[in-house]
């Protein structure tokens, strides 16, 4: 019962967060009612007992990805007016169509349930026992079972490495660098000339 | 074997595309060489092929190779079907043709196309071979129309000469009129078989015979009669039968060595072996023989009349082989497929013979075509004038030659079928080749005579340069000659009257003349002595006799029998008024209503409202459409999303 | 059928050596300077061929599922990949000189296509929907990357930037839709999903999740194919990406688009054709009647190509729709025929173009026939193989797939294909009008291309002609991969 009312709170929350996100006029607020978006997501991971997912979801998108998003944000200095140009005059179309879609998962996930009482009856999953490791459970199934996705991912990684180094770095020509090694080997005879100065000038 | 057969078939093609493609790389003696070598090993294995039939070691080979493409449960495939008829066929083909090739190292010596030309011949070869190696309709129909394509070509070789164009469109519609008539006798066989296959047909014979097919006038037809007489009109427009006979007269004005081998001695003939190798359906239906054996009789006779009037040297021979293409359609149409198919053998060599040595008349007359302009020649060209004589007695059918053999036994067989009354239409057959045996032999022999015999009539220029065709015109000529004398007397016996042909050849029971009369063959020598009892022989030297007296004895005779039978002459100095029928009545008419439909359906109808309407609407549209492709990313997103929602919706709706 | 040890990746020694390759190479080009690109050029051909030979040699006689039901290996996969990777090979060989002359032939380009075949490969021997995904990823990763690998281009850069933010939208659309069959079927296993539904669907039960989740996944799998209305992608993609890119594009990727609805819908969703079935009906008969009217309009032969791709496939769905093995076979023969079709236009573009200037416009192939009459027919061959034109490959391709639709009853689908290739015919013959019948233009630019790209590209035109010719194989070897 408490997790219920626990559910529908974090919900009503994120709905609205994520409505936030959308209809906020300033970016930086769209990003930090995103921010939100997710930390209440990570709670309705809580309550179906994947802490390990929660904690990675505030880890890896809060803590690092929503940061750099909200770096890229205030220094690119994103003319407002011009992003929210064409919302009013495309938001009824919008609008009906997003409702559309919502009568549409309606129907599917509540409607029909009603009919047919056998729904996701092999989607239950099993008790899970008391002291078994969340993050153990995923790594082992992560480094046996799912093995050969797990490399592809680290190749998908890779690929984001090599496209991302290609798209960016640049030689420029003429570009001053310093060269760290250099730097220490260098003697005093390099970059000392000791000039014999005469004390006064000679008529 | 297959490979055997595989490499009779492909060396002339690889050797046409080395000649045609490369022409310029190896140059004039390569692409002679090539294509020579080519055809010379298909001959080669060609004649062991048909060795193997004639000692009885080999057995007809029928099967697929490849299988382009099965549709619908039809296959189409490319297939051989190899028997004595088709060993016989290849032997002539390749034989002929590698003396043409041979003899056109000389004829074109001169040409700037001479690369292409023989890249053309050997193409032809290939084609040829195709065509009688077949075993099935649909390459029987590509090796149809394949020989007619390089037919077209050739016989528009020289196409800066305006006539050579005409001739060649000539031939290409006029074939086509028979092309349709025989894709629609496939069709018909096609409808009530669900084969191309040459066997499956034959074995459903008897079924297709039992069928029906009615016209929109409620007449019911027999459906075999109506799908072999479609086949037969395809044969005509091939093998130059009255009234698709125009083409052939006109496609002289190609070069003499392709008139040897396309338009005498194989692709003409491809009719008369397609009737002869679709026997088993001919004999289901007397109609259809009834009708063979009437417009051939029509063509041997009435075609050698026009052979009597004619002064281009080419031409008259070229009349006569319509003249002879009509003998072997008569015979077919008696049910004497075996003399038909022999007289086509005997017939391929000494008519080849005779055009190249006309060939060789004209290259030291230096291209004169015209008898009128010749004479006496038979000193300047020893070689030249014998073996050309030697061709015209066995075209005339002197005792012991080739032409004899065949053409006797293939007048014997249709007096038989006069006599037993077997189709409506034989008699008058007999009439007609017993008649043409006078004429034949009266303008062979007028030929001789004004070309070789009597006043030297060219002028002075010409006559000092006479002399006689270098060894690669002369050696082809000499090597037709001796076919043409001897082949008879090893081959009338077993090829005619006996059964060496086997299963090539279906006869029905009561069609059998030859059978009943090989009971009286004895051996070609008495066969010889036998013909004495009979009017062909007489009637043969009574033309000879009748030519000597007229161009030789009394030269001044035959200009005052011209003015004394002007009517008659002008009749046939305008070939029966054929070709201004076509001219005039045919494609005027064809014409009128043309324009009719042209200005009225096509221009008004067709093209401005639904093609260029089609196509306004359409250009419309697309404009139309890629406006939509604004380039704006969230009206592309919202397209997907907008299609995603449709989705969803109609499956919720559906479902 | 847990992996435990390396030794159990011994079935996927294809994808291994590949990225074993592609690592290489990488490396390698480390230590290769800047004017010596040509040997990284050549490692990447070498190891090509040696994944090649890998595929062909590992290949298991019989369909094998390993890596805990991740993994199959079976005849299909084979024929995808060794086509996959025959094409990338000549795909790398056309592109070389138009690379070099753009100062674009570097290490990270020839590393990023191997990903993209790595992606394709991945996709053709998935099993389950979880390593289908990170092959739709590992492709549409490395592809985005190399569109905008022309950093100098603003519209390249522009174009990839959509594909990016689309290509986000469909795989989330396809991530939702794996989402909830999971939740209906409980397995990501295709076998798995496979054999509920066909419980399911023996019960009677038609779950209305199973549907929403299949209209979702056949989002993403028309985006993958390029199919309207998912196909605003393509035109722009085409058309920013350097050329050599575009012929990637419209090549590599259509094998492993096939892959994926073979997988995903013949082979797991199979018992719910019925439903998807209606979708793509609608899909193809959108791509064919749409894809071949606006071609028509365009001026750009890339944008041209790229509307006659939709078309194309449209084709392949056609196949595909019918729900049979009849219907299968010819939409791989046409997948097949297609890229080698593909392949060769997109090669004449860049053999056509050169330094600073692209010959991506049809105006460019004007009095092509003056100019080069061997390549001219070469193209001529293609465009009217493509329009499908008897005995061309592309005719064979259109008349299995409209011989499947009719013996599956829709004749009115058939007529809708034959009107489309009608309309199509115009453009493509178009090409071969401006070719043949117009005067080349001012400063018609002369032909370049290395010996071994023109003799690569003539061999790759003369397949169109041969395969038509000799079409038997090809299609013996497709019905002989598809199970009945």
């Amino acid at each position: 019962m408490f997790t219920t009312v626990l559910f529908y709170l974090f919900a009503a929350v994120l709905v609205g967060a994520a409505v936030g996100v959308v209809v906020a006029r300033n970016p930086v607020h769209s990003a930090l009612f995103l921010v939100l978006a997710f930390f209440n997501s990570a709670a309705l991971w809580l309550l179906l007992q994947a802490e390990f997912l929660a904690i990675a979801l505030v880890l890896v998108y809060v803590g690092a990805v929503m940061v750099l998003f909200l770096f890229v944000v205030m220094m690119l200095d994103v003319n407002v007016a011009a992003l929210r140009e064409g919302f009013a005059r495309h938001a009824p179309l919008g609008l009906v169509v997003a409702g559309l879609m919502v009568v549409e998962m309606f129907q599917v996930l509540w409607v029909r349930r009603l009919g047919e009482p056998a729904l996701l009856a092999h989607a239950q999953p099993a008790a899970v026992e008391a002291g078994v490791s969340n993050t153990k459970a995923l790594g082992t199934l992560l480094y046996t079972q799912y093995a050969y996705p797990f490399q592809l991912a680290a190749v998908v990684l890779l690929i984001a490495i090599v496209a991302a180094i290609a798209l960016t770095m640049r030689k420029r020509p003429g570009l001053k660098l310093q060269d760290v090694s250099k730097q220490v080997a260098v003697t005093k005879a390099d970059r000392l000339r000791i000039i014999k100065v005469e004390a006064e000038k000679r008529p | 074997m297959q490979a055997t057969y595989l490499t009779i078939i492909l060396a002339p093609l690889v050797a046409a595309a080395l000649a045609g493609l490369a022409g310029r790389l190896i140059g004039r003696i390569g692409a002679h060489t090539v294509t020579i070598l080519g055809v010379g090993l298909s001959c080669v294995l060609s004649v062991g092929v048909l060795k193997g039939f004639v000692d009885g070691t080999a057995t007809p080979f029928n099967g697929p190779l490849y299988t382009w493409l099965v549709t619908d449960g039809v296959h189409m495939q490319i297939g051989l079907l190899v028997d004595q008829l088709t060993a016989m066929m290849m032997v002539v083909v390749t034989f002929v043709s590698l003396m043409v090739h041979i003899y056109t190292i000389g004829y074109m010596h001169e040409d700037p196309g001479y690369q292409r030309f023989f890249s053309y011949i050997s193409l032809f070869t290939f084609s040829m071979l195709m065509l009688v190696m077949s075993n099935n309709f649909l390459q029987l129909f590509f090796g149809w129309e394949a020989v007619g394509l390089v037919s077209y070509l050739l016989i528009g070789f020289w196409y800066t000469r305006p006539t050579a164009i005409f001739a060649n469109m000539k031939a290409f519609l006029v074939n086509r009129v028979g092309d349709f008539g025989f894709l629609l006798g496939i069709a018909v066989l096609f409808h009530f078989t669900g084969t191309l296959d040459y066997a499956e047909v034959f074995a459903k014979a008897d079924y297709i015979a039992g069928q029906s097919v009615q016209f929109v006038s409620g007449e019911t037809w027999n459906a075999m009669t109506v799908a072999c007489i479609l086949l037969f009109v395809g044969a005509m427009g091939k093998s130059a039968q009255v009234p698709l006979h125009v083409w052939l007269p006109d496609s002289m004005e190609g070069p003499t060595p392709i008139s040897a081998l396309i338009h005498a001695a194989t692709m003409v003939t491809a009719g008369i072996f397609m009737v002869a190798r679709m026997s088993p359906l001919f004999e289901l239906s007397t109609t259809a023989l009834s009708f063979v054996i009437v417009i051939g009789a029509t063509t041997a006779l009435f075609m050698g009349f026009l052979g009597l009037v004619n002064n281009d040297i080419k031409r008259v021979v070229a009349y006569s082989t319509l003249s002879q293409l009509g003998y072997m359609t008569v015979a077919l149409g008696a049910s004497a497929y075996a003399a038909g198919v022999f007289h086509l053998m005997t017939h391929a060599f000494f008519k080849a013979l005779l055009f190249l040595a006309a060939g060789s008349v004209i290259m030291a007359m230096h291209h004169e075509q015209d008898m009128r302009n010749m004479g006496g020649l038979r000193k300047y060209l020893p070689i030249t004038y014998w073996t050309c004589l030697l061709g015209s007695l066995a075209l005339i059918g002197f005792p012991g030659f080739s032409g004899f053999f065949s053409k006797d036994a293939l007048i014997e067989a249709v007096h038989l079928a006069a006599e037993k009354g077997q189709v409506a239409g034989a008699g008058y057959a007999y009439f007609c080749v017993l008649a043409g045996v006078f004429i034949t032999a009266l303008y062979s022999f007028r030929l001789v005579f004004m070309t070789f015999h009597g006043q030297e009539r060219m002028d002075e220029h010409t006559r000092e340069h006479l002399h006689e065709s270098p060894w690669v015109v002369t050696v082809p000529l000499v090597l037709l000659a001796i076919p043409s004398v001897v082949i008879g007397w090893f081959t009338v016996g077993p090829m005619v009257f006996g059964h060496w042909f086997g299963g090539s050849l279906h006869v029905a029971e009561a069609h059998d003349v030859l059978g009943e009369l090989s009971g009286e063959f004895h051996g070609p020598g008495s066969f010889v002595v036998h013909a004495f009892s009979g009017p062909a022989v007489y009637l043969a030297l009574a033309g000879v006799a009748t030519a000597w007296f007229l161009f030789l004895k009394r030269p001044d005779l035959p200009a005052a029998l011209r003015v004394k039978l002007s009517g008659l002459v002008r009749v046939l100095e305008n070939k029966y008024y054929f070709d201004w029928f076509n001219e005039h009545v045919l494609a005027a008419g064809a014409k009128a209503i043309g324009r009719i439909f042209w200005k009225g359906g096509d221009e008004m109808l067709i093209d401005g409202a639904l093609v260029n309407g089609s196509a306004r609407t359409v250009g419309w549209l697309s404009g139309v459409a890629r406006h939509l492709q604004s380039g704006l990313v969230s009206h592309y997103a919202f397209a997907m999303i907008i299609g995603l929602s449709a989705l969803v919706a109609y499956t919720l709706l559906h479902g | 059928m847990i992996p435990t040890s390396l030794a159990d990746f011994a079935i996927a020694a294809p994808e291994v050596t590949l990225l074993g390759v592609a690592c290489v190479v990488l490396l390698l080009d480390l230590f290769i300077g800047e004017s010596r690109r040509g040997w990284t050029f050549l490692a990447t051909l070498l190891g090509l061929a040696l994944t090649a030979f890998v595929t062909l040699y590992c290949a298991p006689a019989d369909r094998t599922v390993a890596l805990g039901g991740l993994y199959v290996a079976d005849a299909v996969a084979t024929v995808i990949k060794f086509a996959a990777i025959a094409t990338m090979a000549v795909v790398l060989l056309y592109s070389r000189d138009y690379l070099s002359a753009r100062g674009l032939l570097q290490g990270e380009y020839l590393v990023l296509a191997l990903f993209v075949l790595l992606g394709v490969m991945v996709m053709a021997s998935a099993s389950s929907l979880l390593s289908m995904y990170m092959g739709i990823e590992i492709m549409a990763l490395s592809a985005y990357g190399l569109v905008a690998f022309d950093r100098e281009n603003p519209i390249a850069a522009e174009s990839a930037m959509k594909y990016f933010v689309l290509g986000a939208i469909a795989s989330g659309t396809l991530l939702y839709g794996i989402s909830i069959l999971y939740g209906v079927t409980g397995s990501f296993d295709l076998n798995a999903v496979q054999a509920g539904l066909e419980r399911e669907v023996f019960f009677g039960g038609r779950h209305i999740g199973l549907l929403f989740g299949l209209a979702f996944i056949i989002v993403g799998v028309a985006f993958k194919f390029g199919a309207v209305p998912f196909h605003m992608w393509v035109p722009d993609v085409y058309h920013g990406a350097p050329t050599s890119v575009t012929l990637m594009l419209g090549s590599v990727p259509k094998l492993a688009s096939f892959a994926l609805a073979w997988r995903v819908l013949a082979e797991g969703l199979g018992p719910l054709s019925h439903e998807w079935h209606d979708m793509l009906v609608v899909l193809s008969v959108l791509s064919m009647v749409i894809g071949n009217i606006v071609a028509i309009s365009q001026t750009n032969l890339k944008r041209m190509l790229a509307y006659s791709t939709i078309s194309h496939v449209g084709f392949i769905l056609l196949g595909i729709l019918t729900a049979n093995a009849e219907g299968y076979t010819a939409a791989l023969y046409y997948t097949l025929t297609y890229v080698i079709m593909a392949a060769a236009s997109f090669g004449m573009i860049l053999l056509l173009s050169r330094q600073g200037f692209e010959a991506d416009r049809i105006e460019d192939f004007k009095g092509l026939a003056q100019r080069s009459p061997w390549f001219a027919w070469m193209m001529l061959m293609v465009m009217m193989s493509t329009a499908g034109v008897p005995p061309f490959v592309g005719f064979f391709a259109k008349l299995y797939v409209i011989q499947a639709v009719l013996n599956a009853g829709m004749v009115w689908l058939a007529l809708v294909a034959v009107l489309a290739s009608v309309v199509g015919a115009y453009y493509y013959l178009r090409i071969v009008k401006v070719m043949f019948f117009d005067a080349p233009a001012e400063r018609a630019p002369a032909l370049g291309g290395s010996p071994a790209f023109r003799m690569v590209l003539s061999a790759n035109s003369l397949a169109v002609l041969g395969l038509g010719v000799v079409n038997g194989p090809l299609i013996a070897l497709c019905q002989q991969v598809i199970p009945h």
